[in-house]
């Protein structure tokens, strides 16, 4: 399975529409398979021909049997992108899927984990933090049931799986572009440690549980992103008819101005300006234009164009926008049919 | 004294009586034994196998198979061919399989034919394909001169399970 999801904020205001494409990351998610489920019993025989004084004859040999025994592996992978916040953000989720890769049946503890290296700052989980996605939706909502440890700990077939959402509230000291990192951890209730440690008689059908490369604990990383990019956005219009006055009568100019700016330390990442030509109005032709440069009407190697598939609509790509960018002007005009 | 010779006798009856059902049948002595390897690295670091009884295996380990024919009998027993299926779970691991004095084949169909492994072939959607060692069904040993009264072959294959 490959999911990739890529993180989309929209600000919208009257007939504009900026589009800001936050950064999206795609999940590679490998495929598993549990093998040869355990207490398999594997007989094999042998058999041999042969001829004795030109006689044929057959013989068995003994029947040799092996017992397939546990083998205990669990992964756990993140499926959220980053999660964009703002500070003082209460109980915002991360969604994970708990994969028994073994070939028998397992309970599982999980654990939250927000409290690590490498982040700038420190999630805080909330009071019930870990919670199952019983609702399929992917994100915490109403019929998700809580997790509690040692109450409703997963039990997990071979190759079953599990989506468990985890809840953290986001400090007030955080500032944009900083980055929280938390954990989802799940173990085994049979034992964790080193791959091809046994724990004997502990596997299904009192087989021996052994550890796999996982060690019997599983566990995957999301992150928080505080990037509550704002946006001021102002849009103007002023009317000049063909008789020199400012009555919006057929045939008369509107003059369109659009201004675009980041008022604070987000970075509005590969921004686009789109704005349909309103109903009862027709494009003038070559009328774009980007801070007082001319943009062409056509599909070309500049940022703006006219985009006359499906309702005509200005498009002009502002690119990755910070505060020090300034304030954006994007001017076009239509005449009033 | 006399109670307890006599229990004693009877096992061995029975035990010998039962050998004989399976393997024996007053000709060849044939045995399957399934082990797998276990390695220890020595005092001085050396890395040394040893096969040991397959009591621990989980998806991905590697049995062996091993199987001993000795002529028991005071004929010599022409014709001798060992087969022994890759039993279900498991697949045979590719160039595995070793028999001193034997030519080895394998079969992809549940044992109906037989041929080396490069002439194999099996079908994919109708298109055939060369045969892989997961292909494999069965796995025979056929041994080129007569085993002699008294005398002892051997042949053994891995399978990995899966």
């Amino acid at each position: 399975m490959l999911r990739c999801v890529a993180g989309m904020i929209r600000a919208r205001l009257a007939l504009i529409q900026v589009t800001i494409l936050a950064a999206g990351f795609g999940l590679a998610v490998p495929c598993w398979s549990a093998g040869t489920p355990a207490a398999t019993v594997i007989d094999n025989v042998a058999q041999v021909n042969f001829e004795i004084a030109g006689t044929p004859i057959t013989q068995n040999s003994n029947v040799s049997s092996i017992t397939v025994q546990e083998r205990i592996d669990v992964v756990v992978v993140l499926q959220s992108p980053q999660v964009l916040v703002a500070a003082s953000d209460t109980d915002r989720a991360l969604l994970l899927t708990v994969t028994n890769t073994g070939n028998g049946t397992e309970t599982f503890q999980l654990t939250i984990n927000s409290v690590l290296g490498g982040d700038d700052f420190d999630p805080l989980p909330s009071a019930t933090p870990i919670y199952f996605d019983t609702d399929a939706s992917g994100d915490f909502s109403v019929g998700d049931v809580a997790y509690a440890v040692g109450v409703n700990d997963p039990v997990l077939a071979a190759d079953a799986s599990v989506d468990i959402l985890l809840l953290n509230d986001i400090p007030a000291a955080v500032v944009n572009g900083e980055i929280g990192f938390s954990q989802l951890i799940a173990d085994s209730l049979t034992g964790t440690g080193a791959p091809g440690d046994v724990f004997v008689g502990q596997g299904d059908g009192g087989t021996d549980a052994v550890l796999g490369t996982t060690g019997g604990s599983g566990n995957d990383t999301g992150e928080y992103l505080v990037g509550d990019v704002q946006m001021n956005i102002l849009k103007s219009v002023t009317v000049l008819n063909q008789f020199g006055g400012t009555e919006p009568i057929p045939g008369a100019t509107l003059t369109y101005t659009v201004t675009v700016e980041v008022t604070n330390a987000g970075t509005a990442t590969a921004s686009v300006f789109n704005d349909v030509i309103p109903t009862d109005t027709t494009y003038a032709p070559g009328s774009i234009s980007l801070n007082a440069g001319a943009l062409t009407d056509a599909i070309d190697a500049d940022v703006g164009e006219l985009d006359t598939v499906g309702a005509p609509t200005v498009v002009v790509r502002l690119g990755d926008l910070t505060q020090a960018d300034g304030i954006q002007t994007v001017v076009f005009q239509v005449t009033i049919d | 004294m006399k109670i307890s010779y006599g229990l004693g006798f009877v096992f061995l009856m029975f035990f010998s009586s039962a050998n004989a059902i399976s393997q024996e049948q007053g000709h060849l002595n044939v045995t399957t034994v399934v082990q797998m390897e276990e390695v220890t690295i020595g005092d001085n670091g050396e890395r040394q196998t040893r096969l040991v009884a397959a009591d621990t295996i989980v998806p991905g380990d590697v049995v062996i198979y091993t199987t001993t024919v000795e002529n028991i009998s005071d004929e010599a027993a022409g014709n001798v061919v060992v087969t022994s299926p890759v039993p279900e779970h498991l697949s045979y691991v590719a160039g595995s399989a070793f028999g001193p004095g034997m030519v080895i084949e394998f079969s992809v169909d549940g044992g109906a034919n037989y041929a080396p492994a490069a002439e194999l072939t099996v079908e994919d959607d109708g298109q055939p394909r060369a045969a892989t060692a997961k292909d494999y069904t069965h796995v025979r040993f056929v041994m080129q001169a007569d085993l002699v009264a008294g005398a002892q072959g051997m042949t053994r294959f891995h399978a990995q399970l899966n």
